[in-house]
């Protein structure tokens, strides 16, 4: 049982851990609650009704985790550059491998249209592109724009791309 | 720099036995091809071109599987790479049940993927990736080869969990898989680092040499890694206290992909639990069989009881996946060469079981996954009594009823527990499979109950299967059940009545059959047919996975 | 003043606990991926050190694997991230209740 005791040690430690940071922000915290006109968008002007929509730019996200793969995938190849020689053949032939690899996963991406970062038209096929009228259509509730079958009207574009 | 170089210029490259790793590369080189193909004939290459390579290539790793056996048997069990693979019967049959699972996945997810009109191979180049996953980690004997396998069999699951993108469940489910999915991954890499310094290597050889030269008495270092570990197999194999994950991300994530999880992700995680710790850590078994006890039996009644209470059928089956998770961790328990032959045992069957129950499912659901509700059931023995005696037999083979493979597969976990003087847990373990029997029934009498029972007065010759009733019959409960009328059975199981009082849904009574797709038609044939012959016919099966465990490292 | 391995060891296990409290209290899925980063990085430290004090190569090995495999889950995060971004506004994780019981 002895073996365990610096387990248990751990586990208080954690618990006191956690205790003591909820009460150092009780002491820490500022008391104040912020009032109301401290947290609106705006101090002065019309009261906004509703929260303005946050822009979510997709696209920003998307050029990251590709940048992310790719740069990562680097990694490999110092090591294989630093002994090069020695490894001889069979590190190249390994390192082709793993190249042609990523190499699949670069055309992936070219074919799903990842990298062409101009203005997108339309990115799903059969669906028509999104006009005034169907915006109207969409924000008023009436039928005419396009739905999906669950209802949700269908957004041609990314929430990030100017209609 | 140069006398850097210069005595460096001996690297000394370990031999690789490609056919080792045949299966596994078959998988992947699959996979690649799948890719390339789909992202150079974009919109040109149809689900089924893209289901069929995914067949192809299963079978081809399938056959890779069976050639490594005979050589096994040849030549006996061995490492490779150095020493970060192993080559023996237990990896061997891991090669073969993990294609096996995937070329049925394939079919089923065929039917589904061209009813939710989703076009282009991705599904089956990340299903491919994910099952590859699973084949490294039932021959990694490193525990790094294990992280990876981990790691490529998760990720690819985390996506295909969210691929009905269209549906709000399916991006929650996935989600929430991978939140909980990553922190147990990051808490087992802890685990490996931990390890690795407890012993000086990540290889299982190395480990085992190492703890077996030197008693260790007190080491907290080797005590807090293998608590990490068995928490991130835990989360794997969802067993409890760490399960919550699994009713939400089944119920959410596309039926055929909740197959797949309840198949190869526990193939694959159990492989590999099995491995580090009954054989690795096998010197180590003070300090873990006490905490596979308890999530042996957690899961054993928490996954029985609270199966009880559910209305979806899908969260039914993630409990019921829990509980089985307790059975096979049974065999673990005993940690010996029974206990892993019997777990192992468990394991094949379960899969195909699974697979089967979760494509009669799929086509039941209907578009978006929808009609995944108990009372989407009702009558559908007299809509479409195949399909309902298939879905019938699976289930009892989950259940444990005697002539299915379920039977024997409980009846050896339990009998390797005893013979280890578990008695306790065989205790649990029975009190759960006769608990579990109740809810499997439940559904198999709710296909066989007519939907205009209480609409227009009382219908007696309910078609009642009559395995519906040796059902109960599993090894724990009495034998003499089987002549209990049927009204009786349904006094006696409070959730029956309940849904018996509930008023027939709309939805229900409009219901017509439901389109099954003929791959589907084949997967499902073929796992109730294999419940019922290697029920009655179980000795193949059995030695394979003796042998198995025998050719073991 | 030298700093010993127990240090290192220890900043680890702090920088470990530190993102697995952060994914059990933080409700925000961004900061849950980062956490999650956070614990597979002290994992990493935990690596390299014992790779110090063992003078064996390949646990710093290890850690090119991991930093991989780390990527490759940041990105399938974010990308989960995005789909239900498309559902709903926010990527509370208190938001994600359809499903219950």
């Amino acid at each position: 049982m002895d073996a365990y005791l610096p387990i248990l040690i751990l586990l208080i430690l954690g618990l006191l851990f956690a205790a003591l940071s909820f009460v150092a922000s009780t002491f820490l915290a500022p008391k104040k609650k912020p009032t109301a006109a401290k947290i609106a968008p705006y101090e002065c002007g019309i009261v906004p009704e509703v929260e303005p929509p946050s822009r979510f730019p997709v696209r920003f996200y998307l050029v990251a985790m590709i940048f992310i793969i790719f740069d990562i995938e680097v990694v490999f190849l110092y090591p294989w550059a630093v002994i090069f020689r020695q490894l001889g053949s069979f590190g190249l032939v390994e390192v082709v491998v793993f190249a042609a690899v990523v190499f699949v996963a670069f055309l992936f991406l070219i074919s799903n249209g990842a990298f062409s970062w101009g203005p997108v038209v339309r990115l799903t096929p059969g669906v028509p592109a999104r006009t005034s009228s169907s915006t109207i259509a969409r924000i008023s509730g009436r039928p005419g724009g396009p739905v999906t079958a669950a209802g949700v009207p269908v957004s041609t574009g990314t929430p990030g791309q100017a209609a | 720099m140069t006398h850097l170089a210069a005595t460096a210029s001996t690297i000394h490259l370990p031999h690789v036995n490609y056919v080792s790793i045949l299966p596994i590369l078959i998988m992947m080189g699959g996979a690649l091809l799948l890719l390339l193909l789909s992202s150079l004939l974009r919109r040109i290459i149809s689900t089924g071109v893209c289901t069929a390579i995914t067949v192809m290539t299963s079978a081809a790793a399938a056959v890779a599987a069976i050639v490594q056996w005979d050589q096994v048997l040849a030549n006996g069990a061995q490492t490779t790479i150095a020493g970060a693979v192993a080559y023996d019967g237990f990896s061997v049959l891991i090669q073969l049940l993990v294609p096996l699972a995937l070329g049925l996945t394939a079919l089923v997810a065929d039917g589904y993927l061209k009813r939710e009109g989703v076009v282009g191979g991705e599904f089956q180049v990340l299903a491919m990736a994910s099952a590859s996953g699973a084949m490294v980690m039932g021959a990694a004997n490193d525990l790094i080869v294990v992280f990876l396998g981990l790691e490529i069999l998760s990720i690819a699951l985390y996506v295909l969990a969210a691929f009905n993108h269209r549906r709000a469940e399916s991006g929650e489910a996935a989600l929430k898989y991978f939140v909980l999915g990553s922190v147990s991954s990051a808490i087992f890499l802890y685990g490996i680092a931990l390890m690795y310094g407890a012993t000086g290597s990540t290889n299982l050889a190395k480990m085992a040499e190492f703890l077996a030269r030197r008693a260790v008495l007190s080491n907290g270092l080797l005590l807090a890694a293998m608590a990490l570990l068995l928490v991130g197999f835990a989360f794997k194999v969802s067993a409890v206290p760490f399960h919550m994950w699994s009713p939400d991300v089944y119920q959410g994530s596309p039926s055929p992909v909740s197959g797949f999880m309840a198949s190869v992700a526990k193939a694959g995680a159990f492989a590999a639990l099995l491995r580090v710790f009954v054989s690795s850590l096998a010197t180590q078994r003070l300090g873990w069989q006490p905490v596979i006890w308890v999530l042996a039996a957690l899961s054993l009644l928490v996954g029985a009881i609270v199966a009880l209470n559910q209305q979806d059928v899908k969260r039914m089956l993630a409990y019921s996946s829990i509980n089985h998770a307790g059975f096979i961790l049974l065999g673990v328990d005993a940690a010996d060469a029974r206990g892993i032959s019997s777990a192992l045992y468990y394991l094949v069957t379960y899969t195909i079981m699974v697979i089967g129950t979760f494509a009669v499912v799929t086509v039941i659901a209907g578009r978006q996954d929808r009609a995944t509700g108990l009372l989407e059931f009702r009558g559908l023995a007299r809509r479409q009594p195949v399909l309902a005696l298939a879905l019938a037999i699976l289930l009892l083979g989950q259940a444990g009823a005697p002539f299915t493979t379920g039977f024997l597969a409980k009846f050896n976990v339990i009998e390797a527990v005893v013979l280890t003087h578990g008695y306790t847990l065989a205790v649990i373990a029975m009190v759960s499979a006769a608990v579990a029997a109740f809810f499997y029934l439940r559904v198999a009498l709710t296909m066989f109950s007519p939907v205009g029972e209480f609409g227009d007065g009382p219908d007696d010759d309910v078609p009642l299967d009559p395995a519906a009733l040796v059902g109960a019959a599993t090894p724990g409960a009495a034998s003499g059940v089987t002549t209990v009328p049927p009204r009786a059975w349904s006094a006696a199981m409070p959730g029956i009545d309940e849904l018996a009082d509930a008023p027939p849904s709309e939805v229900v009574e409009a219901r017509g059959k439901v389109p099954v797709p003929p791959a589907t038609w084949v997967v499902i044939g073929f796992c109730a047919l294999f419940t019922v012959v290697f029920g009655i016919y179980p000795a193949p099966l059995v030695d394979f996975a003796q042998h198995a465990t025998l050719l073991f490292i | 003043m030298t700093v010993g391995a127990d240090w290192y060891l220890g900043l680890a296990a702090v920088v470990f606990a530190l993102g697995l409290l952060g994914v059990l209290v933080r409700r925000q899925t961004l900061v849950m991926i980062m956490c999650v980063e956070l614990m597979l990085n002290a994992a990493n430290l935990t690596f390299a050190t014992f790779a110090r004090s063992l003078t064996d190569i390949g646990g710093q090995v290890l850690v090119f694997f991991v930093l991989v495999v780390a990527s490759a889950e940041a990105v399938v995060g974010l990308g989960i991230a995005i789909t239900i971004f498309r559902h709903k506004a926010d990527v509370n994780a208190d938001s994600l209740d359809r499903m219950k019981g």
